[in-house]
């Protein structure tokens, strides 16, 4: 006989508690090791689908600016670049909006936001079907969703809305503000299967079917005026052809690896920065040579922080001399004193006098007074011109009047008082032409006439003098001469710092920058050369953003999941686990309580503790190991399950049916692994409880629990602590002693509070009912029939107090959660508009696909906005003038990133970010967690000191659920901008909304957004709604007809509203996803729970047996002890099952008593119900056993 | 010179009422070959007794000593190792392990002691032999009647040849006849092993067979031998 054969004995012997405990095991691993399966099978299939959107495109480079296509073919020409990769392809990428309309019901469908992709074969081989050719011609190829959104077949025609591209920023005084979308028709070649990269294609990471569309690149180049012009007399420089995107698909899958895709990416970063021309940055170099210099310029008229950057550094390295210049059109200069005078459209230079000492930028040639090297803001130098027409003296004062451009594209014209200090004159370095920058239609043309400008201008105050200064004409002074064209030539002069602090743009701050040949520099044009090469060399592509991107491993990478699956779903099994250790607990417990005297045996025969502990682990050991192997199995299949529910009941989690199971052998081992830890604690736990029995006791098998009345008198205090604390808060919290304050994660203390009372609540009902079974003062018997068998029944309870208050409590707690998380749902369309809200108090949010300038308050910018071709009618409706009256609409700045909202399973690293005007911030509204202010959005308007290396920190607001579960992030937390590898700029967490709109964006002030995104123009996203002082004023029905409003007049730009609530739902679906898989899976917990109370009855009756057999001796029915055996079962269930309900459903009353609250009663009855028909049905054993037992043999081996 | 020696062993229980003394200041000796019986009413602390002699309860106070140890003041593994090596059990029931044969059953006590295997089974079959149970060994102990449980709790007990054996009711479950024939082959075969025997009974006429009777009056042991 040896230890281990004894262990085999055992096992084999006590086979139904082994095989109980087992099952116990068996189902605790099966949970653990499916939650990891489920886990793994999320991430790969995130994985897979990444691979999918992107089909062979490894790289890809976006950018806000069109450069030459010609690029592609000079990166592919590289020798690098044949080794390490195998394609590129041009494209243009772009947003649309699509309309159909059918021709037999005449109805017109949109779809917004449409992903326009212009491409040629080489794009369309990475990403599109092989039996559908590229498009060419008009024809345009739908993705399944667009087709579905817009319901077009094959041959249809279609329009797209489009914004045309601005070579001068909207935003800037001469940039174009009227004509900014562009409507294309375009015949539906192919519609998509839904099963193919081009269905899903996008850069950012997503698992949804996409809003695509694919027209011919060169088709597409055409209409928007980015096609290649070759030189004629018309356009002498040409244009080549431009793109502003690029693709590029790796040899091999080692672009997958996020390292060695890194090391490729900035491989051709650097043939990118080799291959630009200034023509790709939109620059140019002019040679003046009446002057001597060469004179960088921009087609965008301004030059940006990186070209002025690269300048400088260029300008230094040539060691030249160098003036940078920022020039301005003034409306009107006029003499303060004689308003009379004055002159119209004239150009202001701002100039650094230090850099006008030399030929050929200077010295200026003095008139009169001075021109200091430090000029202040209110001084001003006029060319003696300008002096002369004005009647200006040194020491006058001239009034300068310019526009600006507002946010949303008007132009008010503000005024400014100079004292003139210097008159200079006009020749020598200040006749300089070359200090403006050229600019087709205004600088090259010969009147004011033939300007064309985009803004109105007031021809009739236009002086003879002005139009001589521009054409030149017939000196009046002396008939005989004609006086010289000068055009746009500067007649005033302020210093350069004045002229950026008046006329700053967030597009930079120079408009020109000059630079002149040393003596030794040679011909002028070499020199020209010579400033491209260092200007290029010094210039950084990737700050300006045109840079590839590893898009496919940063999208494997992503894939990894903003969500740990395996931890969620173990989270969501929490209680099934629990259970299932409890009940391990539970059975290994009884299992030994059976075997007690054999335990005291072995004593008795000289096994020391240890020896008798190790042989009893030993053997459940064994147990534990095979039931964690048969669960590793089992966990298969529950894994399929619960993907199956993913892709199916509970697909809103995840948002994507296209999940298939991924096996991992590691995760099955770690899922065992972890089941045999927690199951060998479960035994550890129950062994402890045998740790103070005496080998006597154990002998003779009997376990002694603590003596009774110690322990009533200690539940009965501790029950006493429990409800009155709970009381003490309830009266607390309810007379305000208590502040409402905000607890944490955007919980109030009330909300705290009760939630804290119910659980103390809770605990006090079941130290109760322990105190109550075991009350020895009244009789048990009382009353007679079923009264008394119930009396008998609760008296039997208390037999094994412990075994009967730990299942209670099991049941009391896993109904407790289950409650309360149902009681927590929400449904925030039955919500009203409310200002301190997750809805902030807006009826609609509203995002539209191209930027939209006119302010959509005003009538003005409505009259401008909204375009009511087919339904004039319904711009002068009167319903309609009435709700916009009452109407305000909130813009905001847009800056497209990742979608990190929790629609999104994808992990995030740059969300979009929005700029919320100064309007909205003034207003407020939503709730905010983490935050002290009463003025929350004042945050925004901080300014907060920059990092360690100097760079920008700008205060942002999140939503509280995007930054925890979707960026991991909370309040003081910086995100960087554009990316982590080469920031510019950082976003700081300055407060976090809850429950909000805002869920999967960031919000930025709207200066703050300008400073980050200056390319952005307009306002793309909207939040729409009643006054701020009476927010319900915007009924729903209102907010309904406006929408329909908006979306017909704004339909050029794309324009999608949708009501609040419903977004909210939308994000609410996911959580209330979550919560009904928490429920579902604990209520499978809790009904292991109700097996666990069933296996204690049973284990009660065997141990009863004599005294059942003895009720049945003396005259009870079958039929008596039956019931005997149920009550006590259903005060045990019931218990726990009431007294879980009440004290979840008291927790959760400040929820359930507010308008959101949307609990799901009819499936937690059915759920509750469901678990106390199986308590009973789980309690037949006992009862069949109380009742078959032989009495007469019972007695006898009891006697 | 005795092999036990007791001197002024006391045992109380703390109840709800306040503190129950079941033995006040037993003395007890014994040496090699001695068989002692004990018999008292129920309650008076004979089994409590037993048991402290036994290491699997300890005195409140006094001193007891197993061939010339204090063992009551031994840590519990060497407790645990004296009872496995010098003492053997017999109970009112016979706690044979359901799981295992009447071979087994009595080899239990021999896996902590590293002895040779095949010694082992030779003892335990030699004890099951003398004891007329050579035809059962492979029987489990449910095929067995009362009588022949008990036997082998006897065999087992006496595997590690010990030096103190102790009965509590070793008889009491049985009928007569059997009772009997368990009390003489208990007797037999300690005086064939030279082993101390002490056994607590109710049973006058077993009591009356060991060499000295021993009765636990008001919670001391008092020589009623030759009474």
């Amino acid at each position: 006989m040896s230890a281990i054969r004894l262990i085999l004995k055992s096992l084999l012997y006590y086979w139904k508690t082994n095989l109980a405990v087992l099952l116990g095991v068996v189902a605790g691993s099966t949970v653990i090791g499916g939650a990891l399966i489920v886990g793994d099978s999320v991430r790969e299939s995130l994985s897979q689908i990444t691979l999918k959107r992107l089909g062979k495109v490894d790289f890809a480079l976006s950018s806000p600016r069109f450069f030459r296509e010609e690029l592609a073919g000079e990166i592919a020409a590289s020798p690098q670049f044949t080794n390490d990769y195998s394609s590129v392809a041009p494209g243009l990428s772009l947003s649309a909006a699509l309309q159909f309309t059918s021709n037999e019901t005449k109805e017109t469908r949109r779809a917004n936001q449409v992903g326009l992709w212009g491409l040629d074969q080489r794009l369309w081989s990475m990403i599109g079907p092989d039996d559908i050719p590229a498009p060419v011609g008009r024809e345009i190829i739908l993705s399944q969703q667009t087709a579905e959104a817009l319901q077009v077949k094959s041959g249809d025609e279609i329009s797209l809305f489009v914004e045309l591209p601005a070579t001068i920023p909207r935003g800037s005084i001469l940039g174009e503000r009227k004509e900014t979308s562009q409507e294309l028709t375009f015949n539906v070649s192919h519609i998509l299967s839904g099963q193919s990269s081009a269905d899903r294609f996008q850069l950012n990471p997503s698992q949804k079917l996409t809003l695509n569309a694919y027209v011919s690149l060169e088709e597409l180049q055409v209409y928007l005026d980015l096609a290649a012009i070759r030189r004629s007399p018309k356009y002498p420089e040409g244009m080549p052809a431009k793109i502003n995107s690029l693709f590029v698909a790796a040899k091999g899958t080692n672009s997958h690896q996020l390292e060695s895709a890194t090391t490729s990416n900035n491989i051709l970063n650097q043939q990118v920065k080799d291959s630009l021309t200034l023509d790709d940055l939109q620059l140019k170099l002019r040679t003046i040579e009446d002057h001597s210099y060469v004179t960088l310029e921009s087609h965008q008229m301004i030059l940006d922080a990186t070209t002025e950057s690269a300048a400088s550094k260029a300008a230094n390295s040539l060691d030249c001399q160098a003036s940078p210049v920022l020039v301005y059109l003034a409306n009107e200069l006029g003499n303060n004193s004689s308003p009379e005078n004055y002159s119209m459209y004239s150009v202001i230079a701002g100039l650094d006098r230090a850099t006008l000492n030399y030929p050929p930028f200077g010295p200026p040639p003095m008139r009169s007074g001075e021109w200091p090297v430090k000029m202040n803001d209110d001084q001003i130098v006029l060319n003696s011109w300008l002096a002369d027409n004005l009647k200006i003296e040194v020491g006058d004062k001239i009034n300068v009047k310019w526009h600006v451009v507002g946010s949303h594209g008007e132009l008010p014209e503000v005024e400014h008082s100079f004292e003139v200090t210097g008159i200079v004159n006009l020749n020598g370095p200040i006749d300089d032409l070359g200090l403006t920058p050229k600019l087709p239609g205004i600088t090259d043309v010969d009147t004011y006439d033939e300007w064309d400008q985009p803004f109105e201008m007031d021809l009739g105050r236009l002086t003879e003098a002005d139009e001589r200064y521009w054409e030149g004409g017939v000196d009046p002074d002396d008939p005989t001469q004609m006086t010289k064209a000068y055009r746009a030539t500067p007649k005033a002069f302020v210093s350069l710092n004045t002229a950026q602090k008046l006329w700053h743009s967030r597009y930079g701050n120079l408009t020109s920058y000059r630079f002149a040949p040393g003596d030794s520099a040679g011909e002028l044009t070499k020199f020209e050369g010579q400033v491209a090469d260092a200007f290029l060399e010094a210039y950084d592509p990737v700050s300006a953003g045109i840079s590839f991107r590893p898009v496919q491993a940063l999208g494997l990478q992503a894939s990894q999941g903003t969500t740990d699956f395996s931890a969620l779903f173990i989270a969501f099994s929490f209680f099934l686990i629990i259970s299932a250790m409890l009940l391990i607990g539970l059975l290994f417990r009884l299992g030994i309580e059976q075997r007690l005297s054999e335990i005291g045996l072995l004593h008795s025969i000289g096994w020391s503790d240890k020896m008798v502990k190790r042989h009893i682990v030993v053997e459940s050991l064994v147990v534990i190991l095979i039931g964690a192997v048969l669960g590793a199995y089992a966990s298969i299949n529950y894994a399929e399950a619960m993907m199956t529910a993913l892709t199916t009941r509970w697909v809103g989690a995840i948002g994507t049916s296209e999940l298939s199971i991924a096996l991992k052998p590691g995760s099955l081992m770690i899922g065992a692994a972890i089941s045999i830890v927690v199951a060998s604690g479960a035994v550890l736990w129950s062994l402890r409880q045998f740790k103070s029995q005496s080998y006597r006791s154990m002998l003779n098998g009997i376990f002694r629990e603590e003596t009774q009345h110690k322990i009533v008198t200690r539940t009965r205090s501790y029950a006493w602590g429990a409800g009155g604390t709970a009381v003490a808060l309830l009266i607390l919290t309810t007379l305000g002693i208590i502040p409402d304050a905000e607890a944490f994660a955007g919980l109030s203390v009330k909300v705290v509070m009760f939630f804290i009372v119910g659980m103390l609540g809770l605990a006090c009902s079941l130290l109760t009912m322990s105190v109550w079974i075991s009350r020895d003062k009244e009789l048990a018997i009382q009353g007679v029939g079923i009264a008394a068998l119930a009396n008998l029944a609760v008296r039997n309870a208390s037999r094994n107090r412990s075994r009967s208050v730990l299942t209670t409590g099991l049941i009391s707690s896993a109904t407790f959660v289950i409650v309360a998380v149902a009681a927590g749902q929400k449904n925030p369309t039955a919500e009203g508009p409310e200002l301190d809200s997750g809805n902030g108090g807006f009826q609609l949010v509203a995002e539209s696909s191209q930027p939209i300038l006119p302010n959509l308050n005003s009538v003005s910018g409505r009259d401008e906005a909204l375009e009511f071709i087919n339904q004039p009618e319904m711009k002068e409706s009167p319903e309609i003038v009435a709700i916009l009256e009452k109407t305000n609409i909130f813009a905001f700045r847009r800056q497209p990133g990742e979608d990190a909202s929790c629609l999104n399973p994808y992990q995030t690293t740059l969300p979009t970010v929005l700029g919320a005007t100064k309007k909205m911030r003034e207003r407020g509204g939503f709730t905010f967690s983490g935050v002290s202010d009463d003025h929350p959005w004042t945050l925004l308007d901080q300014e907060l000191p920059p990092d360690e290396d100097g760079l920008a920190v700008y205060p942002v607001f999140g939503d509280l659920n995007t930054l925890q579960y979707s960026l991991h992030k909370g309040i003081g937390d910086r995100i960087p901008v554009p990316n982590a590898e080469n920031p510019k700029a950082w976003l700081q967490i300055v407060g976090a909304f809850t429950g909000s709109i805002f869920q999967g964006v960031l919000v930025a002030s709207e200066e703050d957004f300008l400073d980050l995104f200056p390319e952005r123009e307009g306002y793309e996203w909207f939040l729409i709604g009643g006054p701020s002082e009476n927010v319900q004023e915007l009924t729903r029905a209102d907010a309904m007809l406006l929408s329909n409003y908006l979306e017909t007049g704004l339909n050029q730009f794309g324009f999608d509203s949708n009501r609040v609530a419903d977004r909210l739902d939308a994000f609410l679906k996911v959580q209330n996803t979550y919560l009904k898989t928490f429920q579902t899976l604990g209520g499978l917990g809790l009904l292991l729970g109700t097996i666990g109370l069933g296996t204690v009855m049973l284990r009660n009756v065997i141990e009863r047996g004599g005294e059942l057999s003895l009720l049945r001796a003396v005259g009870f029915r079958n039929g008596a002890v039956t019931q005997l055996v149920l009550l006590e079962n259903v005060f045990l269930l019931s218990w726990g099952l009431i007294s879980g309900s009440a004290a979840a459903l008291f927790s959760m009353s400040p929820h359930l008593l507010s308008v959101g609250a949307n609990v799901p009663w009819l499936s937690l009855i059915y759920l509750l119900l469901g678990v106390f028909c199986a308590g009973m049905i789980s309690a037949l054993a006992a009862v069949i056993q109380a009742v078959t037992t032989p009495v007469l043999t019972t007695l006898r081996s009891d006697s | 010179m005795s092999n036990l020696s007791v001197q002024n062993l006391t045992k109380t229980f703390s109840t709800a009422t306040g503190h129950l003394e079941i033995l006040n200041g037993v003395g007890l000796e014994m040496s090699k070959g001695d068989s002692v019986s004990v018999t008292g009413p129920s309650g008076c602390g004979k089994s409590t007794l037993l048991y402290i002699l036994g290491l699997l309860d300890s005195p409140t106070s006094g001193s007891y000593e197993l061939l010339g140890e204090n063992v009551s003041e031994l840590s519990k593994d060497r407790q645990a190792d004296i009872r496995n090596k010098e003492i053997g059990f017999i109970f009112q029931e016979h706690h044979l392990l359901p799981q295992c044969t009447v071979l087994e059953n009595v080899l239990i006590p021999t896996i902590p002691a590293s002895l040779d295997p095949q010694d082992k089974k030779e003892r335990a079959e030699n004890l099951l032999n003398k004891v007329g149970l050579h035809e059962r060994l492979n029987h489990r102990p449910g095929q067995l009647s009362g009588g022949e449980r008990q036997r082998v709790a006897v065999c087992r007990s006496l595997i590690n040849a010990p030096a103190l054996l102790l009965a509590d009711e070793p008889t009491g479950s049985l009928d007569p006849s059997t009772a009997d024939g368990v009390g003489n082959l208990l007797l037999e075969l300690a005086s064939e092993q030279e082993t101390m025997l002490l056994c607590v009974t109710h049973s006058v006429e077993l009591a009356d067979r060991f060499s000295r009777r021993l009765d636990l009056q008001n919670g001391t042991l008092v020589d009623v031998s030759n009474s």
